[in-house]
């Protein structure tokens, strides 16, 4: 059975918002630039445990878990929460923020792994 | 002790408003709660082989696989809320036959099995590592017993608070329920594809963290139970009215199917 010259067309004009699209979210994040921050958990607490960041740019955050458990990297001020393994690295990316500060915790540890990044 | 209570708390009552309302909602158009122990068998199941290869997940999609997974959940369980919508109230005034009652179980079923899913996991994660590896197995096992009865007691609590009501009233607040779940639901899985770079990171739309903070007692229930958010994104509102319109939509249309077929009979 073959389509109808219709539904091709349909389809094509359907493709192309698609790629429309796709163009528009692109081109909200060609000028932001990426910037790294290595962050270690170390006998569960964090190293740096305070940084500072750049505000309006986009942060790619590398957590090393040097310790055997689990720990959960976690902010209600980032909306960020990830499982990182024991002994593994895991990437969050954040941003871009607003100047302020944003603290972290990991959340198997609530009462001692804290920190904060500070945006400005 | 105190921290495995709170961490295990946060976990169970997330889930638990969900399974709560679909008891009600089941129970309200007449169905046995058979599902529901296998619903927490393949919930367990899933749980536990989620928290065993989460170190292999987590490598999957550059390192992004857990976002990838728990997104995926998300919006799943969102999308079968909205089918929940839609058969429940096809079956509440007898337009559902037994095809109906069929897409309903196992609609609940595979909901509360992926909700169990991505919350135990955390939970045996944290159990394993610092309860039995870490010799506190006492501690943090009592903390969790604790967490988990407080969280079974809410639940409990909400079931026959549902139940009390007329079988209408209990399906139309159960389904009111279910859109501001899955609602919540699709925000979260926006935020996990943001913090995986997936969907490209922007800056909030507002923040609400000065009135309602999200790590305050109130901000943490609002999060669990209505999925609150301080300081959402513009992508994180727009699918979450996404969802919105979608179990909405699913319930109006199964409203108007009903009303069609009562102008035939």
């Amino acid at each position: 059975m073959s389509m109808s010259r219709d539904t091709k067309k349909a389809t094509k004009l359907v493709w192309k918002a698609l790629g429309a699209l796709c163009l528009v979210l692109q081109s909200l994040v060609a000028h932001a630039q990426t910037l790294e921050v290595e962050l270690v958990i170390r006998e569960h607490l964090f190293y740096p445990s305070e940084f500072t960041v750049p505000a309006g740019k986009k942060i790619k955050l590398i957590i090393m878990n040097e310790d055997n458990t689990p720990e959960e990297f976690e902010s209600y001020e980032l909306n960020r929460e990830k499982v990182i393994m024991g002994n593994s690295r895991g990437i969050v990316f954040i941003g871009p923020l607003k100047p302020g500060i944003y603290p972290f915790f990991g959340e198997f540890n609530i009462k001692t792994a804290l920190g904060q990044i500070t945006a400005e | 002790m105190t921290s495995a209570v709170i961490i295990i708390l946060r976990e169970v009552l997330e889930a638990m408003l969900l399974i709560c309302t679909l008891m009600a909602s089941s129970k309200a158009v007449n169905l046995k709660l058979k599902w529901l122990p296998i619903a927490i068998i393949l919930g367990i199941a899933g749980a536990l082989s989620y928290a065993l290869f989460l170190d292999v997940i987590s490598e999957m999609f550059e390192g992004f696989g857990q976002e990838i997974v728990n997104s995926s959940l998300l919006m799943l369980v969102a999308l079968i809320l909205a089918i929940h919508n839609f058969t429940v109230m096809r079956l509440a005034s007898d337009n559902g036959g037994r095809y109906h009652e069929k897409v309903l179980l196992t609609a609940v079923t595979a909901a509360v099995a992926m909700a169990m899913t991505r919350e135990g996991a955390e939970i045996y994660l944290y159990v394993y590592a610092y309860g039995i590896l870490a010799g506190e197995a006492t501690a943090v096992l009592s903390g969790a017993v604790i967490g988990a009865g407080i969280g079974l007691s809410i639940g409990t609590f909400v079931y026959y608070g549902l139940r009390m009501l007329s079988p209408r009233r209990c399906l139309l607040i159960c389904s009111a329920f279910l859109v501001v779940i899955a609602a919540g639901m699709a925000s979260q899985a926006a935020l996990y594809l943001s913090q995986a770079d997936i969907l490209h990171a922007q800056a909030p739309l507002w923040d609400t963290s000065s009135f309602i903070s999200e790590s305050s007692l109130l901000g943490e229930l609002l999060h669990a139970s209505l999925g609150y958010e301080a300081s959402p994104t513009l992508v994180q509102l727009l699918v979450c009215l996404a969802s919105v319109a979608l179990t909405v939509g699913a319930l109006l249309f199964a409203l108007v199917l009903n009303k069609r077929s009562e102008g035939d009979a």
